[in-house]
């Protein structure tokens, strides 16, 4: 694969309500990536964006979104999916050969409208959807129970990676104020309020508003934009079938043969991986996902050190529990994972990184998965 | 900078849909308001769906319309569950009382379908469990005949 360069990005600080109109919040973060490199809406060659009808309120969303977005009269299309699968659409673009600049943006405003309930409709309308038993949140429900039964891990184990989640994101400036906790406990995870037992309140990735976006460039282009490019060495994707009652939700079939597929094109393996960022729906599906990669041993996550200055790093910037902005956290993984690569995640900082993974998702259980594969550019 | 103004529209539009089933719901919703469980059988693999389909996602084999269907009971083992007060349509609200949700797999069959569990206390509730269908006396071939699982 030619070599295609992270070379700009911005998201602005998370929050439950940024009471703020998106077309500002879509213009200030295409903007603010522009801006993090001098570049210019004339420097755009295409626009990819990942946005959902359903969340935005209106019909072919992206229509509306050609303004802020910088993509006045320019090549534009979208992913209505997790924004790191648009970045994998707009890295296609530059691999195409014909295109100098891809801007990666995507997003949502959880505060208008009901994210839990509308996850309803990703059921299916013929069987599942009139009974209206499944959303993100039962589906989480029977994730976690299915894995700690299989695996006899116990809650305090999982309840350990929401602690850490939230401690790390106590440190990042970004993070869904409402998420950061310097001081939580086992204890305050286990006996906060239950969502859908056994998953409690703050072992949720609560939806929070925000955006993100990334400036992609070819090799030559990149070098010419920064002299810290952050290199994609590897990209793989996968999904798992469609009805829960198909699968076997104790691990993430799709996420071993996605990271499978991002490691053999990178030419590495997980052990070359010097940290993680992950999007976690909850705090055992990091685990999960984490095992699925091959950072540890099925059922084996919770043994590992996943601290910011631990053997593995995971999550260093909180993950998608420090904010969890539908459409955005994908390519916030991919953020914070260039952030630590160019070694510019004050207060988070992991010791020296050269190769990282980032992740995304979307669907129920972490249906459809990515992975990337990244390494530090310049010197 | 905020903004202290804000738009609502409800309900302007109305948007519902009416979708067709298919062939092979239809059957289902046949045999439901009989209160009788059909599911259909890959021809590769011998994977038994419910509720059936057109194709083996794994196998990526067409399983014919007028064959394969196999009779089940109304009887399956609970696969998994959860147990949760919040309403799923609407998250602002909850619910007195909690519901169990299961995931029970149809004796004869390999998948498995999510209904309430009835009649059960939340602590005697334990995977592996054998249960039944808890039909609704007036069935109408549509999804809710099934009112829940309840304890075999």
């Amino acid at each position: 694969m030619d070599k295609v360069g992270i070379v700009g990005y911005y998201y602005m600080k998370m929050s439950p309500d940024l009471i703020y109109g998106r077309y500002n919040l879509i213009f200030e973060t295409v903007r603010g990536a522009l801006d993090s490199v001098n570049l210019k809406k004339k420097d755009i060659t295409t626009v990819i964006s990942a946005t959902n009808d359903y969340y935005d309120g209106r019909t072919i969303s992206n229509a509306y979104c050609v303004e802020p977005a910088g993509a006045y009269l320019a090549d534009e299309s979208k992913a209505e999916m997790d924004g790191a699968f648009a970045a994998q659409y707009g890295l296609m673009r530059i691999l195409s050969g014909n295109h100098k600049l891809a801007v990666v943006w995507g997003g949502s405003t959880p505060s208008c409208y009901p994210y839990d309930s509308a996850q309803l409709y990703q059921t299916d309308p013929t069987f599942e959807r009139p009974i209206a038993l499944v959303n993100n949140i039962t589906a989480g429900g029977f994730q976690m129970r299915a894995y700690m039964e299989k695996y006899g891990v116990s809650a305090e184990d999982i309840a350990k990676v929401a602690v850490k989640n939230r401690k790390n994101a106590a440190k990042n400036p970004l993070a869904n104020p409402e998420a950061q906790n310097a001081n939580i406990t086992v204890d305050d995870v286990l006996k906060s309020d239950i969502l859908s037992d056994p998953v409690t309140e703050l072992m949720y990735a609560a939806p929070c508003d925000g955006l993100a976006a990334i400036l992609l460039a070819p090799e030559k282009q990149a070098l010419k934009i920064t002299d810290e490019p952050v290199w994609i060495k590897g990209v793989g994707s996968n999904q798992d079938p469609y009805y829960l009652g198909d699968r076997d939700l104790s691990e993430c079939k799709s996420m071993e043969m996605a990271a499978k597929m991002a490691f053999d094109g990178a030419g590495i393996t997980a052990k070359d991986v010097d940290f993680a960022e992950i999007f976690e729906q909850y705090a055992h599906e990091e685990l999960i996902l984490a095992e699925a990669i091959g950072l540890a041993e099925k059922g084996k996550a919770n043994e590992l050190n996943s601290e910011i200055n631990g053997d593995i790093p995971i999550n260093p910037s909180g993950g998608a529990i420090a904010g969890h902005a539908p459409f955005a956290t994908g390519l916030m993984r991919i953020i914070e994972a260039v952030k630590q690569l160019q070694g510019k995640a004050d207060g988070y900082q992991v010791k020296d990184p050269k190769v990282a993974i980032a992740t995304g998702q979307i669907g129920f259980c972490a249906q459809n998965n990515i992975l990337y594969v990244l390494e530090k550019g310049g010197n | 900078m905020t903004e202290q103004n804000v738009v609502t529209n409800k309900g302007m539009v109305r948007a519902e849909f009416n979708f067709w089933v298919g062939k092979y719901m239809d059957k289902f919703y046949d045999n439901l308001e009989n209160k009788k469980i059909v599911g259909n059988k890959c021809p590769k693999c011998s994977d038994v769906f419910v509720p059936p389909r057109q194709v083996c996602g794994k196998c990526n084999e067409t399983i014919p319309l007028e064959q394969n269907w196999v009779d089940l009971t109304d009887t399956g083992t609970l696969k998994n569950y959860t147990i949760t007060k919040w309403k799923i349509t609407e998250r602002g609200s909850r619910k007195v009382k909690d519901s169990i949700i299961g995931m029970v797999q149809i004796d004869g069959s390999n998948t498995a379908i999510i209904y309430k569990l009835l009649d059960v206390d939340p602590a005697d509730v334990k995977t592996g469990m054998k249960v039944k269908i808890e039909w609704n006396d007036k069935t109408k071939g549509e999804p809710g005949d099934i009112k829940g699982f309840v304890k075999a």
